[in-house]
């Protein structure tokens, strides 16, 4: 019981910050970035590179593998997305086109064997049953944090105000004296951090090779469709059902029978409420 | 005779505001009626409501006798019931002709006669015959206001609603399209419904003035009655940054 | 149109017609054939959503349930392979429907995003229910359309030719007009009197169908069938394939698709990089050249450059 209440937290907390960053780009600048699974791996290689063939200590690698994915978020953005904003198939194509690059090229860099990133916390917690590696443990910790820091910004800066009324009514904001550039350039930035902050904390337990894009990609969008495209609050009670609903289907059934809880989800979703729980209403 | 259209008690909300508030008229079948009022107002709303695009609130609509409700917007065309945007809408890559065949592939009249005989007779009625092969894309406005009425006549329709057939148009354009709304009126037999905020452009085309505002309507009068009417006067004249004043009421 | 197209496609149809005779090589004719399975996808792919820009990410669930339910039929229940390919269209037709359905109703990315995670979801599923499927190995040991190289070389050419015509055709209908209105402008369409959601589910049937077929075509041409035929890298590929070959023409995506199936065979060794070769053709096409190269280059040569 324990086990499963931790460990579900555990996950949901990941998959909140899988699908916040992607829902907060595609709310705001309308993007759907199939490249955010490849922030994720850049996050998870940048430290790996950093800590295992640079020798760094981890929590400057950790945050220069960040800002450097939120950075690389920036420039492409800058020089591949917004050249192509008139059409949203080039800009879904660009995305995905960056994706299968960085998948080569991690592969051409690395090779295709996972790779060893060292935790922050080596410890184990031990309660009654209950078995959790301390980087579980933090990992939860930060993404909560980072989700209601995420929050906070939005609702209670500047900053965060315009990124809400830029992703209501571009033409409004626009005319307001926004200005929506700068502003895209921001939330990609906070997009590909959080991405890169979820691989940096997750690689210690989960894998690090050239083809882990794949899998959060499928599960951060997974998420936001359940949870509403556009819609923060959406992403986090859905990836809280989803990691849930996953971890109780692992300890009841079986592990190989979880990917089928996010497949049914999404299925449902589409089929009875396409705008998801808390995403607007989807029809003309 | 019985009403084209009937309009009883519609409304319309959007969390808290009230776009369209009880409104009540009926459409004779021949007439050409003008929908009057500041932005704002409530008359695309209205138009929307009508058409199907947007879902009703509260209150009915009636054309022909038969209840519109719930109906998706090809099946309310299908019916008799066409319109115009008003920022036209063309469908951009493809030429004037095509657009208009588009029209003339509706269910409702693509059996009647050939497609492309009509769209060509269509465009011809409306003045573009010389720019049936141009892209609409390089076409100038007015000729694209014109394609938008050939797009909605090629459905044979019986009531045409006009959402500001004249904004974006240039003075020397306005004369020639009202002469050709009325031309239209006489030899397709239509019934016309149009929106304008400007009054200038209503008094010689329509012969009843329906006033909105806020929603609501406030006057219903022909057109020299209406300007006279006090509260249209305020709903114009209470509008500081509304500098057309004059212009709109036929005065200054 | 005149007679200079005729008389370019007669000739190069005459050429694939002869190149059996010239060159003996079955290795090349079976990657040939390949090549022109990959010109169907690509053809039925720009049929919907080039015609009605509504893109379609995952093409390959349409290919993987034609290649999948003709194996099954044909390895569990010896059925006559030819028998699977109605049996395959009719599969993958029956999946437009039940995605097609609830998704084209609904403005925005939702059919895109469906199309993609069902194409996803069935690959994950054929893994999970691996008693059935095959799991990764897949199923092998399934029988050939034909039996010689050759033949199914015609057979696939033929296939192709057939399919880029019927889809041609349809294309240049009165249906095919109201495709690209939709593609225009869906409320205006829906304004002109049009059931936009129904020619949306008609075209999403066709280029299902023809997908499923060419998946058939493609699993007793392999012999076998395994995951990878559900992948998100086809779908994106066949995409690429689109653009190159220039987005809403049938024919240019057709030949988009036998040129770049062609491209890691031509350069030996390229076979792995592949996927990064078809990103490096995507971006340079995206940035300078966003109507493609073949369409273009064919109008040029028959001389209908506007």
């Amino acid at each position: 019981m324990l086990n499963i209440l931790v460990f579900g937290a555990v996950t949901s907390a990941v998959y909140a910050m899988l699908a916040v960053g992607f829902t907060l780009i595609f709310g705001v600048a309308r993007v759907l970035n199939l490249a955010h699974g490849a922030f994720y791996g850049l996050g998870a290689y940048s430290c790996y590179l950093l800590t295992g063939r640079l020798g760094w200590p981890l929590l400057p690698a950790a945050l220069v593998a960040v800002l450097f994915v939120a950075a690389f978020g920036v420039a492409m953005e800058r020089f591949l997305v917004r050249p192509l904003r008139h059409s949203a198939l080039a800009v879904l194509m660009i995305t995905i086109a960056v994706a299968l690059l960085f998948e080569q090229a991690m592969f051409l860099l690395f090779g295709s064997e996972a790779r060893n990133v060292p935790a922050f916390i080596n410890a184990t917690w031990s309660y009654g049953e209950l078995d959790v590696s301390g980087q579980r443990l933090l990992t939860l910790g930060a993404g909560i944090a980072i989700v209601a820091l995420l929050w906070l910004f939005i609702n209670r800066t500047r900053l965060g105000s315009a990124i809400l009324a830029l992703s209501q009514d571009r033409e409004g904001a626009l005319y307001m004296g926004i200005p929506a550039d700068r502003i895209y350039a921001v939330v990609m930035a906070i997009s590909a951090a959080i991405a890169a902050a979820a691989g940096v904390l997750t690689a210690p337990f989960l894998t690090v090779q050239p083809t882990m894009d794949l899998l959060p990609m499928i599960k951060a969008f997974s998420i936001v469709i359940v949870g509403g495209l556009g819609s923060i609050p959406g992403s986090i009670l859905a990836a809280l059902l989803l990691g849930y609903s996953e971890t109780i289907v692992a300890y009841a059934i079986s592990p190989a029978w979880t990917e089928i809880v996010s497949l049914v989800a999404v299925l449902l979703t589409l089929i009875l409420r396409p705008a998801g729980l808390l995403g607007k209403r989807a029809a003309f | 005779m019985s009403a084209l259209l009937e309009v009883s008690a519609l409304s319309k909300r959007f969390s808290g505001l009230v776009a369209v508030n009880e409104v009540s008229f009926s459409i004779a079948p021949g007439e050409i009626t003008g929908i009057l009022g500041p932005n704002g107002a409530g008359k695309t709303t209205l138009f929307n409501l009508l058409t199907g695009f947007l879902p009703i609130d509260g209150g009915e609509v009636r054309f022909d006798g038969h209840n519109l409700a719930g109906l998706a917007p090809h099946r309310i065309v299908n019916r008799g019931l066409a319109r115009t945007f008003q920022l036209c809408r063309p469908f951009s890559g493809m030429s004037a002709f095509e657009n208009v065949m588009v029209g003339c592939l509706a269910p409702r009249v693509r059996h009647r006669e050939a497609p492309e005989t009509r769209a060509r007779e269509i465009l011809a009625a409306v003045g573009l015959a010389h720019r049936a092969e141009t892209k609409v894309d390089v076409l100038p406005y007015g000729d694209l206001r014109r394609l938008e009425i050939a797009r909605a006549l090629a459905t044979r329709p019986r009531l045409l609603l006009l959402d500001e057939p004249f904004a974006g148009l240039g003075s020397s354009e306005i004369e020639p399209l009202s002469a050709l709304i009325r031309a239209l009126h006489r030899s397709e037999g239509l019934t016309i419904l149009l929106i304008e905020h400007r009054l200038r452009e209503f008094m010689q085309l329509v012969s009843r003035v329906i006033a909105m505002d806020f929603g609501r309507i406030i006057a219903v009068a022909t057109p020299e009655d209406i300007v006279r009417h006090p509260l249209v006067i305020e709903a114009y004249i209470g509008r500081a940054e509304d500098d057309t004043t004059g212009d709109v009421l036929g005065t200054a | 149109m005149g007679s200079r197209p005729w008389i370019f496609v007669s000739l190069i149809l005459a050429a694939l017609a002869a190149l059996p005779v010239i060159v003996k090589s079955e290795y090349l004719l079976g990657i040939l054939s390949v090549c022109f399975i990959y010109g169907i996808w690509a053809a039925s792919w720009d049929f919907m959503s080039g015609l009605t820009g509504r893109e379609n990410f995952g093409h390959a669930l349409f290919i993987g349930a034609g290649a999948y339910t003709s194996a099954f039929l044909n390895a569990r229940f010896a059925l006559n392979p030819w028998w699977g390919l109605p049996a395959g269209a009719a599969m993958a037709v029956l999946l437009a429907l039940v995605i097609g359905f609830p998704t084209l109703r609904l403005r925005g990315p939702y059919f895109a995003l469906a199309m993609l995670a069902a194409a996803t979801i069935m690959q994950r599923l054929t893994l999970i229910f691996w008693q059935y499927s095959g799991g990764e190995e897949g199923i092998p040991g399934l029988d050939p359309l034909l039996n010689s190289k050759i033949g199914i070389y015609y057979l696939c050419l033929a296939a192709l030719v057939l399919t880029t015509a019927a889809l041609l055709l349809l294309a240049r209908s009165h249906g095919g007009l109201l495709l690209r209105g939709i593609r225009g402008d869906e409320a205006a369409c829906q304004a002109a009197g049009i059931d936009v959601t129904f020619y949306k589910i008609a075209a999403l049937v066709v280029s299902a169908a023809c997908a499923g077929m060419g998946g058939v075509l493609y699993a007793h041409y392999q012999e076998a069938v395994t995951p990878d035929v559900f992948s998100v890298a086809l779908s994106i590929s066949l995409i690429i394939m689109v653009y190159v070959g220039g987005i809403g023409t049938i024919y240019g995506p057709a030949v988009g698709a036998i040129l770049l199936a062609l491209l890691p065979e031509l350069l030996r060794g390229l076979g792995q990089y592949r996927l990064w070769a078809y990103s490096v053709v995507l971006i340079f096409i995206l940035f300078f050249a966003p109507g493609g190269l073949v369409a273009p280059l064919w109008r040029r040569a028959v001389g209908l450059a506007r």
